[in-house]
């Protein structure tokens, strides 16, 4: 990951001002910084979002293609994810040296959505045990500005939350062979359920204390942090610890409860937006990659 | 399609030998620790190894070598590894080909080398806050991790036998990482979680959660876990859970290790003196 220099006065000034809860952006200890949302960005894909988080720029496209469904899922659909690491973040990820946080990043999202129920996959089928859409969500790191996981999972939500996938009805003639058949309209589509999609809250902790969204300067400051991925209900669904140090047990009930209580508010945020975007229309200008 | 009753001359009707043969009887203790078998100090040609059985089948086999010379000096390539200026702590975890039921999974194959990368990083993970890395400068420490059967809570038994194999090692370490599964049981009506899971929960299992628990500082070191979980308070419940069976786990990991000094220690001491 893209690393920073601090000097030990640096770090010492970053922990002496969490534990007063002030950080150096002059935000508390569990706001976030300011996001930019914005769906149907790239037109090539069933949906797609772009979210900015301080320096944080991600891009998240959906493409819905047929497959078969998964032998011990005959009913079901299923997701697939994909982050690719682009050398513009870092020059550390030119080549293959962007594989390795990559694969971390894109287990982490197969272990978020492992739960049952985050996304509706059985009206992602289309007939048992022959076709369902495979959703291939692809993230595109444009520039990590710290708190990865956290912008990632914001984007991943937006982009399932835009995405259209095109309906079709299954034939069968009479000597049972299936027929698919697309819709004429371009506008009868089915969209998600993003409700129970959760969002990831990444709480790291700096000296005595735990902070959430961090920058690069916090996360050098930081030893470990503890992931964790919540739904609108406050419900958990994946817990991680990442970083090279070790966790008290009581701090990690604190989290818990901080993640718990950031990611509700979060994902309010979140919808609100997103309703509103949806709002406008199709008329809507789009800010794109100029803004 | 008709069946052809002159080749196929079994019964009409046909059970699963699972209903037969049952899988213990009543609702277990979710308290209950698996006993747990560990021997440090068997492998001749490692620096340091070690091997733990949980009962109910899981087996594993953990080989640590001490420290080299890292190959780039300072450590830490792009996103992984050690870097500031201490050592690296380098972790393979390997599944035998025959280590879990049904079918064989293609050893090489993209899936399973997925697989068993992602559990690589999570055996690092754990094990990097209990290594002195800092005492190691330039250098790098190997683990190596080789499940032979998998009867559930696989990761948790690699975590302590990875630990114990670096201590067999000789490595400064601060503690043991003591290493603890846990799965949330769907049938359950109170929806509890069960300690120590065998292949056949964890299979069925609504959320599943790995930690790994330093006993002597009470540090945290890996906390891993997914699934329909529910609320904060619930999984509070699965760590106070957890940690509480890691301290239940800490003395039989600490006796074989000494054990495996002692028996080190008599071998090298000539019998008559």
């Amino acid at each position: 990951m893209a690393a920073v220099c601090l000097s030990e006065a640096e770090k010492l000034y970053i922990v002496h001002g969490v534990q007063e809860d002030l950080r150096v952006d002059g935000r508390g200890c569990e706001d976030y910084r300011c996001a930019e949302v914005e769906t149907d960005v790239v037109s090539n894909t069933s949906g797609s979002a772009r979210v900015k988080l301080g320096h944080t720029d991600i891009l998240v496209g959906v493409k819905a293609e047929m497959g078969t469904p998964k032998l011990e899922k005959p009913d079901e659909g299923y997701l697939e994810f994909f982050v690719d690491c682009s050398a513009n973040a870092t020059p550390e990820f030119e080549g293959r040296g962007g594989e390795e946080l990559g694969t971390e990043i894109a287990n982490t999202l197969y272990r978020v959505f492992s739960s049952e129920g985050s996304v509706d996959l059985k009206s992602l089928c289309i007939n048992p045990r022959e076709h369902c859409w495979v959703l291939y969500v692809d993230v595109l790191l444009l520039e990590c500005g710290g708190n990865l996981f956290d912008a990632i999972s914001i984007a991943v939500k937006a982009a399932l939350f835009n995405t259209r996938i095109p309906k079709v009805r299954v034939l069968e003639d009479e000597e049972g062979s299936k027929e698919i058949e697309l819709s004429d309209d371009p506008y009868d589509c089915i969209r998600l359920n993003v409700d129970d999609v959760p969002c990831i809250v990444t709480l790291s902790k700096i000296g005595y204390r735990h902070v959430v969204d961090a920058t690069l300067q916090e996360e050098a400051c930081s030893l470990a942090s503890l992931l964790i991925a919540v739904t609108s209900k406050g419900a958990l669904t994946c817990m991680k610890k990442i970083g090279k140090g070790s966790l008290d047990p009581e701090s990690i009930f604190e989290m818990m409860e901080t993640g718990k209580r950031v990611g509700k508010a979060l994902h309010i945020a979140l919808q609100k937006i997103l309703d509103e975007e949806e709002s406008l229309g199709t008329t809507r200008q789009k800010v794109g990659f100029l803004g | 399609m008709p069946l052809d009753h002159r080749r196929l001359q079994g019964p009409d009707e046909s059970q699963p030998p699972a209903l037969w043969a049952g899988e213990g009887s009543g609702p277990r203790d979710p308290c209950a620790l698996r006993p747990l078998f560990a021997r440090a100090g068997l492998l001749s040609q490692a620096e340091g190894s070690a091997y733990v059985e949980l009962s109910g089948g899981t087996k594993v086999l953990c080989a640590a070598w001490g420290p080299r010379e890292a190959a780039e000096p300072g450590g830490g390539t792009a996103g992984g590894g050690g870097g500031g200026g201490g050592g690296r702590l380098v972790c393979e975890f390997r599944r035998a080909p025959f280590s879990s039921r049904g079918a064989r999974p293609r050893p090489g194959g993209a899936a399973e080398r997925e697989a068993e990368r992602e559990a690589a990083a999570a055996l690092r993970e754990a094990l990097e806050p209990a290594v002195r890395l800092a005492r190691y400068p330039r250098a790098r420490l190997a683990v190596s991790a080789l499940l032979l059967q998998d009867g559930g809570s696989a990761l948790a038994a690699a975590v302590s036998a990875a630990s114990l194999a670096l201590a067999d090692a000789g490595v400064e370490m601060y503690d043991l990482a003591v290493g603890c599964a846990l799965c949330r049981d769907p049938g359950h009506p109170s929806g509890a979680w069960l300690l120590q899971p065998g292949e056949a929960e964890e299979r069925r299992a609504a959320a599943r959660l790995t930690l790994a628990l330093l006993p002597a500082l009470n540090q945290v070191s890996a906390v891993l876990g997914g699934g329909r979980g529910g609320d904060p308070e619930s999984w509070g419940e699965a760590l106070r859970l957890g940690l509480d069976g890691c301290h239940r786990l800490y003395p039989v990991l600490r006796q074989s290790l000494l054990r495996a000094v002692k028996r080190r220690d008599a071998a090298h001491t000539p019998p008559g003196s």
